[in-house]
């Protein structure tokens, strides 16, 4: 402990102060222990795996099929996302590919959980540094979203929507009306929201100047997303290695220039309206065809007029479900999607059996939670909750 | 640009702007809910409580204890405990218990059933003050079936929402693709 006698004699000394597991301004249940002189942080350690359920370990135990409702619980405010990179990733090991329109429809299905992650964010992040409004308005376009999900997967949060080799459900006209209408109405309340904080003097003196990275250094830090951008590098798989239709579509990739919080800030609202566009273009372009991979009936479920009516259908159906795939090729992928905090990875393992060897989760999270001390050592304790909201972390899936 | 700010800063407009969308929003519908006393009804194919469905012609129960539900369970929530009927020469359920307070309602059991046996409903407000509540056994199934699946609901729950369709492997008319917003088109 450092103890410094100040100008009139009084004698100061660091303070140590845990922050979490339970507060509500560490999005979840991230524990931070800081060094505090008087006001400022001296040193900030983060504590986490407090919210460890063991995913990839149970994700070894589990057929490629049943693992999937488990990673809905990775990032669970984008769950949509996490099952789109996951479904990808045993696509690729399989070697198998999802029929257009499937692609199309987890194209939209992605974005609109990154609108709806990023609403919670901005709404969070404002409400963390003390501006509550815009924390009423966002949620009411999340809820708007939320409800569009349930009509497509029949549940809101936890959707549990594509499937290996497709998707679960084709999507209706009216999802397809509805969805459209919200995409044409959804910038206009984007710039609600950037009426409220976007010029707000106390909101510009909280976040800009905080928490600079470089871009050299955030790119070291091993930073994605929107947290990278935001300090300029111009690095997106959606573009960099296009999976689903992303590279059939036109969208910009928003970057920053200072690497601040309000960059950052500045990036991810833009985010929110290219989703928007997005989702516009694949409405307009989504072909009618199959949803599900006709010629990969070893990996998907036969359907279900035939399961009762045909043998081979049956015998597929019952090792499907009960062994998993038993012509999965041995090997090892690494497939990386985009996914509203950065870049999620999966790393599977296959020895050849119908349940993954080895699953590993690349989570954006976790790695930006390391970023947190770097970020916040030097400045004020209240900046240490801008630092936390702007990394955009859920330690559901920084613990796994 | 420098008195632009200037005025920016003395008159606080963009705190004015800010307060006058709030103006706005109070005149505006309100769009909050009042949950408990103002419920939205599950749109249709909802993952909610579970159901087990009564066959109309033997009134029992259709599930051929075949156990692909419990396998495919990714919280492994579903135990079935099985016989073998001298009587009727097939197997039966002797025992068959959903822990809902485990499940995950992603709704695997249903897609892995062979027969359509096991439904999941729109009713969505599972709390309770006892663990047993949530522990479904047949009859309780049985019974959730009868509250809130009998007749033609069930019946269309199975055509829409059993998964995969042969629809799904192939393309076919009136399938969903862009149509232009009726105020455009006029
Ligand atoms: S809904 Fe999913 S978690 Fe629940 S009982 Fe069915 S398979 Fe198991
Ligand atoms: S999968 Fe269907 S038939 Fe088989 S045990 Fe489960 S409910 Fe019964």
């Amino acid at each position: 402990m450092g103890e410094a006698v100040g100008e009139k004699g009084f004698q100061t000394k660091e303070l140590t102060v845990s922050m979490g597991p339970q507060h509500p301004a560490t999005h979840g249940v991230l524990k931070l222990v800081l060094d505090l002189d008087g006001e400022t942080v001296v040193k900030c350690t983060p504590y986490v795996g407090y919210l460890h359920r063991g995913v990839e370990k149970l994700g070894e135990n589990r057929t490629y099929f049943s693992a999937l409702p488990l990673t809905d619980r990775l990032d669970y405010i984008s769950s949509m996302s996490n099952n789109v990179g996951y479904v990808n990733a045993v696509e690729t090991l399989f070697g198998i590919e999802a029929p257009e329109r499937a692609k199309y429809i987890r194209t939209i299905c992605a974005e609109m959980s990154r609108i709806s992650s990023h609403i919670i964010w901005v709404a969070t992040h404002a409400l963390d540094i003390g501006a509550m409004t815009v924390f009423l308005y966002s949620f009411r376009e999340r809820e708007w979203i939320l409800d569009l999900f349930e009509m497509l997967t029949g549940a809101r949060l936890t959707v549990s929507y594509p499937r290996i080799g497709g998707v679960r459900n084709d999507v209706s006209q009216e999802f397809l009306d509805s969805l459209y209408k919200f995409v044409l109405e959804f910038p206009g309340r984007v710039d609600e929201y950037e009426t409220l904080i976007d010029q707000n003097r106390i909101w510009l003196q909280r976040t800009k100047g905080i928490g600079i990275i470089s871009a050299e250094e955030a790119v070291n830090w091993g930073l994605t997303g929107a947290t990278l951008r935001g300090s300029g590098v111009n690095y997106d798989v959606r573009k960099a290695n296009p999976y689903d239709v992303y590279d059939k579509v036109q969208f910009d990739v928003p970057l920053g220039k200072a690497g601040d919080v309000y960059d950052r800030y500045r990036c991810r609202m833009e985010e929110l309206r290219q989703s928007a566009r997005i989702i516009k273009q694949c409405i307009e372009q989504i072909p009618a065809g199959p949803i599900l991979a006709p010629e990969a009936h070893k990996f998907v479920l036969p359907p279900k007029e035939n399961v009762l009516k045909s043998m081979e259908a049956l015998i597929h159906h019952f090792i499907l479900i009960t062994k998993g795939p038993l012509t999965a090729p041995v090997g090892e992928v690494y497939s990386a999607t985009e996914v509203p905090k950065g870049e999620l990875g999966f790393y599977i393992v296959s020895d050849g059996s119908g349940k993954p060897y080895r699953m590993r989760v690349r989570a954006p999270s976790f790695v930006h939670a390391s970023v947190l001390p770097r970020l916040s050592e030097g400045h004020l304790l209240a900046d240490v909750i801008a630092n936390i909201g702007t990394i955009d972390i859920v330690l559901g899936e920084c613990d796994r | 640009m420098r008195l632009k700010k200037a005025v920016k800063t003395v008159f606080f407009t963009e705190i004015l702007q800010g307060m006058a969308l709030t103006l706005r929003s109070m005149f505006s519908h309100a769009v909050t809910r009042q949950y408990p006393k103002e419920k939205r009804p599950a749109m249709p194919g909802f993952r909610g409580m579970h159901a087990f469905v009564r066959d109309a012609k033997t009134g029992r129960e259709k599930c051929i204890a075949c156990g692909l539900c419990g396998a495919v369970c990714p919280s492994q929530c579903i135990h079935i405990y099985t016989r073998e009927d001298d009587l009727e020469q097939k197997k039966v359920i002797d025992r068959y218990e959903i822990e809902a307070l485990r499940c995950v309602y992603c709704g695997f059991c249903v897609e892995a059933c062979p027969v359509g046996a096991i439904a999941l409903t729109e009713h969505y407000e599972y709390s309770d003050y006892s663990r047993q509540a949530l522990y479904f056994d047949k009859e309780k199934l049985l019974d959730n079936w009868d509250r809130m699946m009998a007749g033609k609901k069930g019946e269309e729950y199975f055509e829409k929402f059993w998964f995969p369709k042969r629809d799904s492997f192939r393309s076919y008319d009136g399938q969903a693709v862009f149509r232009k917003p009726k105020e455009e088109a006029k």
